[in-house]
């Protein structure tokens, strides 16, 4: 079986070039199936906003690397858009990163925890439409298992990874105890949300809900046990407020230096914290700038996020020792399970070669007594036995060696074995 | 002075004590109603201060400002009125101002008050014990500050953490803004009471020691002034919300002035004598 992962990731395309290839979760089952027809044995897709990435096994004679081609050429049509930002992996390069992505050591907030999930979601749908089944899906679980290994034998997945608890963490680094804390919700961007689920949780029970829809703001604001706030009215409240987050779909800036400015003198520079969790900005950047207003950008706590990870670099190092400890184990596996075949054809071919050889011995030599046959047969039973010896303990132990294959390739010859 | 005078002097003083507890009180936490009272009984002092100042120029046939204390006296009656006309004028807009008026104002009418008849200690314990109580008072207040000068410098440089949005480790260990807010206004407040309460015992001590001859006296000016820089570090503080740079500059000004002020009083009574 051959591997092969195409993709593109937060590390090598922007997020413009991403969403072109990005495959959404109804026109999955389609893809895959475009996939099998196109001559993968497997296929599995995974589509999330850091990555795309389709990986494909096809049978020992055939290349998967065209059928990526002519699969990408049908779906997004001028590939020329996506070169220099699509990364293609193979075989033991391909399980390395996959096993690496699982235990979210590719992620942009490393050792985040959704990444998992969602190879799982994306391992469920390709079992869904029965493209896995061999070597991809042995990939894949023994990836997760690896990926659960890393969570349980490191810190990585005790820290404060995600973005939205990022906010929370520095909610908490401005007010200290976060109990009587206001926070107003400006849209219903689901960042947003997630963002004032931690909060509230932490402890800021005085949540008001605003959006330019008021019964969406009503529908948020009963989540949190929160007041919905008419989206004309909130202006008027916001020097009362002491944490905002923003995640509205405006086009324009909702809150401007001049109208902080004046909140902020209103407040008498009590600080206040703005979480812009919307794409575009809801908040004029320039508002930072004011004394006591402290404004964070998606991409901010995003940095805040890497930097503790930075930190605790030591995590992700020994989760990288136990990938590639995983890796190597996985191919030895494979290397293993790929020997087989040649070891019970050779077994079956000399034990072939010795039936032949003791019919016609006994067919040449009459009045062969039922004892002296025995003997025969266990004679030439030994000697193939010892012949088999040497090249089968060669192929196993080979096997397990990364560069076996060239061995293997030998002993069929010398043997000629099919294949 | 005219013994009325001087009563209508010291009742007016009690009044604006009044105002000088209730801008303590809005250090900690502005209190609506305290403040109307404060600001009622305020006004109420100002009227028996024009009644004093009016007595005692009658009595003695000159107009109330002949020396320190009269003019001192007479520019607390000054501040208090002007004070009155801003808030007629602004309305609530101004009440902020009366954190440092009030104390300002009440300060000058105390000094002005212990004019005569000044008796003498009752006893060598009671001198002692206001000596004491004195040095406690000021000691505290200047620990206070300390801790207020303190907590500014690190209110300082977490902000300036937090704006640069990465934080390196090891300034991971400061405690967060609201807590450091919270440490300052709290050690700024209690500074402020115990500086206050060491001023006025020293002015009373000073006054039955030695009469009116301290008044010129360089050290005690400076503690004067080192009053009134805290006095103004509060007034930003509550008024303005100082916060950050300023305040933290500020609050070093003020805790250099204290040090200062403490070296300058070594061997001060033996110079007064």
């Amino acid at each position: 079986m051959k591997l092969l992962l195409t993709g593109l990731s937060h590390k090598t395309a922007p997020v413009h070039l991403r969403e072109k290839l990005a495959i959404t979760e109804s026109s999955l089952p389609r893809a895959l199936q475009e996939l099998q027809r196109l001559g993968a044995a497997e296929a599995v897709v995974l589509s999330t906003c850091n990555r795309v990435e389709l990986a494909i096994s096809t049978a020992d004679d055939m290349e998967p690397g065209p059928v990526l081609d002519r699969f990408l050429m049908e779906w997004q049509g001028a590939l020329a858009q996506f070169d220099g930002h699509l990364y293609r992996l193979e075989s033991r390069e391909a399980i390395q990163h996959i096993f690496r992505v699982a235990a979210s050591l590719d992620s942009m907030v490393v050792g985040e925890p959704q990444i998992l999930g969602q190879m799982k979601a994306a391992y469920a749908a390709a079992k869904a439409e029965g493209s896995v089944g061999g070597l991809l899906e042995t990939v894949l679980t023994r990836a997760f298992g690896a990926a659960k290994r890393v969570r349980s034998e490191t810190g990585i997945g005790q820290m404060a990874v995600s973005v939205s608890y990022a906010a929370v963490e520095l909610a908490r680094r401005i007010f200290g105890s976060l109990s009587g804390q206001k926070v107003l919700i400006i849209g219903s961007g689901k960042m947003g949300e997630l963002a004032a689920k931690h909060l509230r949780r932490s402890g800021a029970n005085k949540i008001f809900v605003t959006n330019r829809t008021f019964s969406r703001a009503e529908e948020m604001a009963r989540m949190f046990d929160g007041r919905a706030v008419e989206y004309t009215a909130f202006p008027a409240m916001l020097h009362e407020i002491d944490i905002v987050i923003a995640s509205s779909g405006a086009t324009q800036y909702i809150l401007t230096r001049d109208e902080m400015q004046r909140v902020i003198g209103q407040r008498k520079n009590k600080p206040m914290f703005l979480i812009d969790i919307a794409v575009p900005r809801n908040i004029d950047p320039d508002v930072d700038k004011i004394e006591g207003v402290f404004l964070y950008s998606v991409d901010d706590l995003a940095g805040v996020v890497n930097a503790n990870l930075k930190e605790r670099g030591k995590h992700a190092e020994q989760a990288e020792t136990i990938i590639a400890e995983e890796v190597e184990l996985m191919m030895a596996r494979l290397r293993i399970e790929g020997v087989a075949p040649t070891i019970v054809n050779l077994q079956e071919q000399l034990e072939e070669i010795r039936a032949a050889e003791v019919e016609r011995a006994i067919r040449r030599t009459p009045g062969m007594t039922p004892e002296e046959r025995q003997r025969l047969e266990a004679i030439t039973r030994s000697i193939v036995n010892k012949i088999a010896h040497g090249p089968i303990s060669e192929l196993r132990r080979h096997a397990s060696e990364p560069e076996g294959n060239h061995a293997i390739e030998v002993i069929r010859r010398v043997f000629h074995l099919q294949r | 002075m005219g013994e009325s005078s001087i009563l209508w002097l010291r009742v007016a003083a009690c009044l604006y004590f009044v105002g000088l507890v209730d801008a303590t009180a809005t250090i900690l936490r502005r209190r609506e109603s305290f403040f109307r009272v404060a600001a009622g009984l305020f006004g109420i002092g100002v009227m028996f201060h024009v009644v004093s100042l009016v007595e005692q120029g009658l009595a003695m046939h000159h107009f109330p400002a002949s020396d320190i204390l009269e003019s001192m006296s007479l520019c607390g009656l000054i501040v208090a009125v002007t004070f009155l006309a801003i808030r007629w004028r602004y309305q609530d807009e101004a009440a902020s101002l009366s954190v440092f008026i009030f104390p300002l104002v009440f300060l000058m009418t105390f000094m002005a008050a212990l004019r005569s008849p000044i008796s003498p200690w009752s006893s060598e314990t009671a001198r002692g014990t206001w000596l004491i109580v004195h040095i406690v008072a000021e000691l505290l207040g200047y620990v206070a500050l300390l801790f207020t000068a303190i907590g500014s410098v690190l209110y300082l440089i977490q902000e300036r953490q937090l704006k640069r949005k990465v934080v390196p480790s090891i300034y991971r260990m400061l405690p967060p803004l609201g807590t450091l807010d919270d440490l300052i206004l709290k050690s700024l407040s209690a500074g402020f009471v115990f500086i206050t309460i060491g001023v006025i015992i020293a002015i009373v001590w000073a006054f039955i020691e030695h009469g009116t001859r301290w008044i010129g006296n360089s050290s005690i000016t400076l503690s004067f002034v080192t009053w009134g820089i805290y006095l103004a570090l509060v007034f930003f503080r509550v008024s303005a919300g100082w916060r950050g740079r300023k305040a933290a500059i500020l609050s070093l000004v003020a805790l250099a002035f204290c040090a200062v002020t403490w070296a300058a009083h070594a061997g001060l009574q033996n110079r007064l004598l």
